[in-house]
């Protein structure tokens, strides 16, 4: 209490001198957020809220709620936007239901005078910023560092949610990979929903029919599932690409203690969402932003597995928050 | 002549039939490599389904209308209750599966309520109620994944030369469900509301009590699943109960049990979830893509329906 008087005191007293501290602490900016019921939402709102909560009891933003739609529908989401715009939010950050359908009300918002910044679900309307993750770039490192591993071989794919964009990017990186490494041939490939039970069912469903597995490319959230299937079919162990998420790294840590297993494990950190805060709140104090920010992916390799699995949560995801510092490194990086 | 006679004339035959094609064609398709693995894991994975679709099943009996959408949402929050209890340990056991059946009947008992206190229509109040459940689900475990006690690890994953111990244990659950839906007081009870309610009432039937019986059982099994499945697949998850809403239904509907409700058969649900299971794993090993393998599921599954529903005309 003392020290929120007293910083208050210091910002009356040297307003002019605490110009870039101050020009965005009466300002609002609002989280619309299309899902939450998986374990890399949980962790990208915990982010949001740790990382907001601070600059909120820093002074630096006014506030910063985040909101999530129950649905998961284009239409409410939509709705939530326009709402907001009502509200008089003085920044919008998006994770979208839909990269196009959401652009009418992310256009309203920007008449409005309000400054949109969607992530990890982006939307294309132009006036949008946009902080998007190569995906195809990620699919296609997973084929590179199973050709350092090996010559070649069977690959099982295990694909995401059928008909989302971030799921036929990071299949196309894969393919893009094989093409390019010829002794690799994709002799199975499976719908996981980045959801470890789900994968775990597939895999075992088409593991009867498949010859000799060498390696299983993935999206994240299901490489666990995948080698339960494995064991449970009593075959052995392929090398499985993981996903970040804790139960793939407590895996791999056992199988590393057990049988030197080597891997890699790579994602995006959901910490993301803490990026586009800081990117909204970086436009509203009328910085030089790009409209379109790309960021890097996280990856987990054998030496640094230790570390990360002692930094993630029991049933989160292997994560990376962003500061003030961090993101404007992003920002001019690019 | 009259076996055959008398087999189509049961609902439930048509997804046998089903079944077993869609298993030969796959065995043909890969000259019978791994056949024999598929059907263990067919076995393994329909286990979870026939739970919650005999569930599913004493509701949509009941009558038009009635149906529960809430399985999802109990599922997780029974196995997110289940494994952090026993947080991995063996002697918690009793007490994890105890605190699981609990959350069912909590379920089913505050699902009931919406229906009978407030008046919900029961797919309106289950639906409504599945909000609250996922969202208690997600206070109470953030998402964390405890391991499962190694006992029921090994107990939801045993196999005896390649059948599944569960998958047994369910096939006899599935047989003492039978008598109860056929020979006992509480399932003619169910098959008679179905029927027609008001009848059922004027004989003398507790229909409102039936119909509490009913939920509360649906919600029950499916905590009993949230528990088993968290078992077999290494803990539980938030979104682990999700693709059990439509499965649910499906293997009732294909299974032959009437939508309108009042006539149902619990072989059906076995049938079923085991095509359901192997349909997937065909398509997967024909190497289909996901919009041809959606749309194939869909029209497989109508065909099904359609031939399985070409019973007695309406009088």
């Amino acid at each position: 209490m003392l020290k929120k008087t007293l910083m208050g005191a210091t910002v009356l007293a040297g307003a002019l001198s605490a110009a870039a501290f101050a020009d965005t602490s009466d300002k609002r900016i609002a989280l619309s957020n299309n899902y939450a019921g998986n374990s890399w939402r949980q962790a990208m709102l915990a982010s949001w809220d740790k990382v907001t909560s601070a600059a909120v009891a820093d002074g630096v933003v006014a506030e910063a709620p985040a909101f999530t739609t129950a649905e998961n529908q284009v239409t409410e989401q939509a709705a939530q936007i326009q709402n907001m715009i009502l509200e008089g939010y003085d920044a919008i950050v998006i994770n979208a239901a839909s990269p196009d359908a959401l652009n009418g009300a992310v256009k309203q918002a920007c008449d409005a005078g309000i400054v949109v910044v969607s992530f990890d679900g982006i939307v294309t309307e132009p006036c949008a910023y946009r902080i998007a993750v190569d995906f195809k770039a990620m699919g296609k490192l997973e084929v590179d560092y199973l050709a350092t591993r090996m010559d070649g071989g069977n690959l099982l794919e295990i694909r995401g949610l059928a008909g989302v964009f971030v799921d036929d990017e990071i299949s196309a990186g894969i393919h893009e990979g094989v093409a390019e490494h010829s002794g690799f041939k994709i002799v199975g490939s499976v719908h996981g929903d980045w959801a470890q039970d789900v994968a775990q069912k597939a895999v075992a469903g088409i593991l009867p029919s498949l010859p000799e597995v060498a390696g299983v490319v993935t999206q994240g959230g299901d490489g666990y599932g995948a080698a339960q299937a494995f064991a449970a079919a009593g075959r052995p162990t392929p090398l499985i690409v993981m996903g970040n998420r804790y139960d793939e790294l407590q895996w791999w840590k056992e199988q590393k203690d057990a049988n030197g297993y080597e891997t890699i494990s790579v994602s995006i950190a959901p910490g993301v969402s803490t990026l586009a805060f800081w990117v909204a709140q970086m436009v509203l104090d009328g910085k030089d932003v790009p409209q379109d920010l790309t960021v890097p992916f996280l990856k987990i390799t054998q030496d640094t597995l230790e570390e990360s699995l002692a930094g993630t949560q029991p049933g989160g995801v292997a994560n990376v928050e962003y500061s003030l510092e961090d993101a404007m490194a992003v920002v001019s990086g690019n | 002549m009259t076996l055959i006679k008398q087999l189509s004339a049961k609902a439930w035959i048509w997804s046998f039939i089903g079944m077993v094609l869609v298993w030969l064609v796959t065995a043909i398709y890969t000259g019978g490599k791994g056949s024999a693995d598929v059907i263990t894991a067919a076995l393994s994975f329909a286990t979870f389904t026939v739970i919650v679709g005999i569930g599913q099943m004493f509701v949509i009996t009941t009558g038009p209308g009635n149906v529960d959408l809430s399985i999802p949402s109990t599922i997780s929050l029974s196995g997110a209750v289940a494994m952090k209890i026993m947080g991995g340990s063996d002697a918690m056991l009793i007490v994890g599966f105890l605190a699981s059946l609990g959350c069912g009947l909590a379920v089913g008992m505050f699902n009931y309520m919406l229906i009978r206190v407030l008046r919900i229509p029961p797919i309106i109040a289950t639906l409504s109620s599945s909000f609250l459940i996922l969202s208690t689900a997600i206070a109470y475990g953030r998402g964390l994944k405890i391991k499962p006690p190694p006992l029921l690890a090994d107990f939801t994953t045993a196999q005896v030369s390649g059948v599944p111990v569960l998958a047994v244990v369910i096939i006899l659950f599935a047989v003492v469900m039978s008598v109860v839906l056929n020979r006992t007081l509480y399932g003619r009870a169910v098959l008679a509301i179905g029927q027609n309610m008001r009848a059922a009432w004027l004989a003398g039937i507790n229909v409102e009590r039936i119909r509490f019986m009913t939920y509360v059982l649906s919600a029950v099994l499916a905590a009993i699943c949230g528990f088993l499945l968290s078992g077999f697949s290494g803990g539980a998850s938030l979104n682990m109960g999700q693709e059990y809403l439509l499965a649910s239904i499906a293997v009732v509907v294909i299974g032959g049990t009437s939508v309108a409700g009042g006539k149902a058969n619990i072989p059906g649900i076995w049938g079923a979830a085991m095509f359901m299971f192997l349909l997937v794993t065909m398509l997967n090993t024909f190497g289909a893509s996901a919009g041809i393998r959606l749309i194939m599921t869909g029209l497989i599954i109508v065909a099904v329906i359609t031939i399985a529903g070409g019973d007695e005309p309406q009088r």
